[in-house]
């Protein structure tokens, strides 16, 4: 699915790992603003799939467009400064650095691009408002809960102001309520911030508060669901 | 002890077995590093050992005057080419029954000549107007009278009324141990010098171990810490499964056990094999007889159960954060502190070490107390420091990489401490020294090639004629003059001396003629009079660069292996911001800048430290000569030490690189 307004796209995308094929010719692609769930199940390939269009791994054919431009054949270290300056990443735990405090945590990117000390915190300090972590700019990781922390993250994957947010089990370490409310503000804040939103879940419930949800199975992308038909699902899932 | 059961062994052999390449690379370090800390302490508690068992079997030439004699025993040392010769005359009272001397196998009758292995064999090489003592070898002198292999003993057989063992000896304060008066003894054990050699090469051999010990302790503990990084997730995992704190504490000690056994047992193994080769180092006059330096089985057992307790306590301690909370790392919300307690620790030792070297001297065994409280003061304020390091790190940082150094120094300063705190010891041991050195220069005047005897005033004229008539006749050209004070003699004596200009075979010569000439005494050169100083000065020399060697080799190697620990502790996070495009050159400046801002800092305050010791411990003994060349030989360790910390760094590098590459963006 290349489409000309596609932000990010993958066509023809194969990936192994020795006998193991993980992909086996994915086409995708993903607007500004929109949010995509990628679902499956274990092993089928998505968090695969999500490394490859990040970045994080060269399929092994395929190619990987970012704004039109071919990102897969790029070098390690271009893919390394493509991943901080055009993608955010949220991750499931642990992606915090635990002796920083949260408004450094969230300042890290910038000051890794070169946005002095002091500015760059200032500019992370603006998200922790909106994101409701107000007067935790101080805490460090350990003192704050799994919610807050993944909203911590969360700042951090948008002070860059990403193309693309990637996001993986992002709410996977959290309870259902507080899960619920990450994701929500995940998929809210990436779009007021006109960020497409890439989210690799298992959970029907993450994927529902996502515009199109796509499934893989056995490297394939097997269906795609529009967000009435997954939050249709989930819900029959909860009534089961 | 349900935590030891069974189930815990299995679990503890499946998860060691499990361990792939880098699990079996994991443990085989710690197993290096418990062998090299055991091998390295069984050696010093050897060289304590072995300096004491020399000494003792030097007693027997310290006679002990007794109410009930059986014999007599003098003592006198000449010289050979610089080296001494121990001459012990004895003689049997009249209708007594004495008891062999130590190293014969019975009482050497009038006339006998008894020499050490390796006398004999001087004698053997040497012509006879060339050698030290005169006549011909009867016997062998086993190791019993002998302090090492190489030493020059002679004893020799008189009459009870032989001049030898009659004529009173002047002992002289600058020469203890080489002359002793005849005495009438009742046996041949003798008594320790209380102010000999012995004492000090013990003193210094303490001290030796003291400085090596401790960086030692520091490696044997990283190497624990190191197998615990690998292993803390597989045990998170269990302790989520429901495993208990003390299943978990069981595992961890099961495993460090195992490690630690296997690593003592080696180190036990290596230290046989390199008995040999310490025995060959030449100290205090030569090479050792290989028994003096096996320490028997209780010390053996003491030193392989303490490595293993270390290392088991060492790794329990890095395990706490595991057992206390399944999430461990991620849920920590304090950081570990470094009170200030510690600074207020480190100022009342350093100022109590002062207070004892200046009242009781640099000899005393307080002294050397006191430098071991101090040695272990700079292990209390390190952690300290490097908070206050990471303090001011973070106030100035501008760049991700030094924020993240600072923090990370402000965060666990004890884990920061942990990387540098063997070398920062080895920089106080490198400070201390570099000051610590010995002038063995003679103040008696006297020159190499000029024999001098001290006699009694009245027969200055009589020696002199003498003494040119005998060195006539052993075709020995020398200028006999009578002014000096090289010799030991009573207060109306004056020096007789013989300058020979032939070389040291006619120096040889001239000492052989002249032996008898008084018959208390041996001819000595200036020089001699020195002979045991200037030998110690070399062997000082000798122990502290091994010392130097050794806590700097030590130290960089547990750098290097806490480093790699370090990189496996943070694994994870180091993975996640790599994919997160955080560059591989910001992780790994951060984690270089994490130890070379508190290596600086603290080694050189500890070599600082060291100065200052080394110095007042000097002025204690009442010399205040500083020699330079301990200044060299400190920028060189600083040199090496400085290198070997970036080498480590460099060497953890593709560690660090593999577990960023072999992250993905689920937890393990």
């Amino acid at each position: 699915m290349n489409t000309p307004s596609a932000v990010l796209s993958g066509t023809g995308l194969f990936k192994s790992y020795g006998m193991t094929r993980a992909l086996a010719g994915v086409d995708i692609g993903i607007t500004a603003g929109e949010s995509l769930a990628v679902m499956g199940p274990s092993g089928s390939g998505k968090s695969t799939l999500l490394h490859c269009l990040a970045g994080i791994e060269r399929p092994d054919s395929g190619e990987v467009l970012l704004d039109g431009k071919r990102i897969d054949q790029l070098r390690e270290p271009a893919r390394s400064e493509l991943r901080r300056t055009a993608f955010g990443f949220v991750f499931q735990s642990g992606q915090l650095l635990p002796e920083l405090p949260a408004d450094e945590n969230v300042a890290l990117p910038l000051m890794l691009g070169g946005t002095a000390r002091r500015e760059a915190v200032e500019q992370a300090r603006q998200w922790f408002g909106p994101l409701g972590l107000q007067g935790l700019e101080s805490r460090r990781p350990g003192q704050l809960s799994g919610g807050q922390a993944q909203r911590v993250a969360i700042a951090r994957a948008l002070v860059g102001r990403p193309k693309v947010i990637f996001a993986d089990e992002p709410t996977g370490a959290l309870d259902q309520t507080t899960g619920m409310e990450v994701i929500h503000l995940l998929a809210e804040v990436s779009r007021s911030q006109g960020a497409a939103l890439v989210v690799v879940t298992h959970d029907a419930n993450v994927a529902r508060w996502c515009d199109r949800t796509v499934r893989v199975r056995d490297g394939l992308l097997a269906e795609a669901h529009t967000e009435a038909e997954t939050g249709a699902e989930a819900n029959a899932g909860y009534r089961r | 002890m349900r935590a030891l059961d069974r189930t815990t062994w299995a679990l503890t052999w499946r998860l060691t077995r499990a361990g792939g390449r880098t699990g079996l690379l994991v443990t085989g370090l710690a197993v290096a590093a418990a062998a090299v800390s055991t091998t390295l302490l069984l050696l010093c508690v050897a060289m304590n050992l072995g300096f004491q068992h020399r000494s003792d079997r030097a007693d027997w030439r310290n006679p002990v005057e007794s109410s009930r004699p059986v014999a007599v025993e003098a003592v006198g040392t000449t010289f050979t080419r610089g080296v001494p010769v121990t001459v012990v005359d004895v003689a049997r009272l009249p209708g007594r029954t004495a008891p062999a001397p130590p190293g014969l196998d019975r009482f050497p009758a009038p006339g006998e000549l008894w020499v050490s292995p390796a006398l004999g064999a001087l004698l053997d090489r040497l012509p006879a107007d060339r050698h030290p003592v005169p006549g011909t070898p009867t016997g062998t002198l086993g190791r019993a009278a002998l302090t090492h292999p190489g030493e020059l003993v002679a004893v020799v057989g008189h009459r009870s009324t032989d001049p030898a063992v009659t004529t009173p000896r002047e002992p002289d304060p600058r020469r203890v141990g080489d002359i002793a008066s005849p005495t009438r003894v009742a046996s041949f054990t003798g008594a320790p010098l209380t102010d000999g050699m012995g004492g000090i090469y013990e003193s210094l051999a303490r001290v030796a171990t003291v400085l090596v010990v401790v960086p030692l302790l520091v490696l044997g503990a990283s190497a624990a810490r190191l197998s615990v990084s690998r292993r803390d997730e597989r045990l998170a995992a269990l302790r989520l499964i429901g495993a208990t704190p003390g299943r978990i504490a069981g595992l961890t000690a099961a495993e460090a056990l195992l490690t630690g056994t296997a690593g003592a047992l080696l180190g036990v193994v290596g230290y046989a094999v390199l008995l040999p080769v310490a025995a060959s180092l030449p100290l205090a006059g030569g090479a050792w007889y290989p028994a003096d330096l096996w320490i028997g089985a209780p010390p053996l057992l003491a030193v392989t159960a303490g490595v293993v307790a270390l290392v088991v306590i060492s790794a329990l301690a890095g395990l706490r954060q595991v057992v206390v909370g399944p999430l461990g790392v991620a849920r920590r919300s304090r950081s570990r502190g470094a009170s200030a307690v510690r600074a207020v620790v480190f100022v009342v030792v350093v100022a109590v070490y002062g207070w004892i070297t200046k009242k009781y001297g640099s000899d005393d065994s307080m002294a050397l107390y006191a430098f071991a409280a101090l040695f272990l003061a700079l292990a209390v304020i390190g952690p300290w420091v490097v908070r206050l390091l990471g303090r001011i790190v973070t106030a100035l940082a501008k760049r991700p990489a030094t924020l993240l150094a600072g923090r990370r120094l402000l965060d666990d300063p004890k884990a920061a401490w942990r990387i540098v705190s063997g070398l920062t010891l080895a920089g106080f041991v490198a400070g201390f020294f570099a000051l610590l050195t010995l002038d063995a220069a003679s103040s008696w005047g006297g020159r190499p090639d000029q024999l001098a005897i001290a006699v009694p005033d009245n027969k200055v004229t009589q020696v002199r004629t003498l003494a040119e008539q005998r060195l006539h006749a052993a075709g020995v050209t020398a200028v006999i003059g009578d002014d000096g004070f090289v010799a030991q003699g009573p207060s109306d004596s004056r020096q007789v001396t013989a300058t020979v200009s032939g070389g040291p075979a006619d120096l040889d010569r001239a000492r052989t003629a002249l032996t008898g000439l008084i018959p208390d005494q041996y001819p000595i050169t200036g020089p001699e009079v020195n002979w045991s100083e200037e030998r110690f000065t070399r062997d000082f020399t000798t122990i502290t660069r091994m010392v130097l060697v050794v806590t700097f080799t030590v130290a960089i190697t547990s750098a290097g292996i806490t480093a790699a620990a370090a990189v496996l502790d943070r694994r994870r996070t180091y993975g996640l911001l790599h994919l997160a495009g955080t560059p591989l050159r910001v992780l790994d400046a951060a984690r270089s800048r994490e130890t070379l801002i508190p290596v600086t800092v603290l080694a050189g305050g500890a070599v600082a430290t060291g100065l200052l010791c080394g110095g007042s411990m000097m002025l204690a003994g009442g010399d205040s000569s500083f020699d330079a060349r301990g200044l060299i030989v400190l920028a060189v360790c600083c040199a090496a030490g400085f290198g070997g910390i970036l080498a480590v760094g460099a060497l953890s590098r593709p560690l660090l690189r593999a577990v960023t590459r072999q992250a993905g963006t689920r937890g393990e």
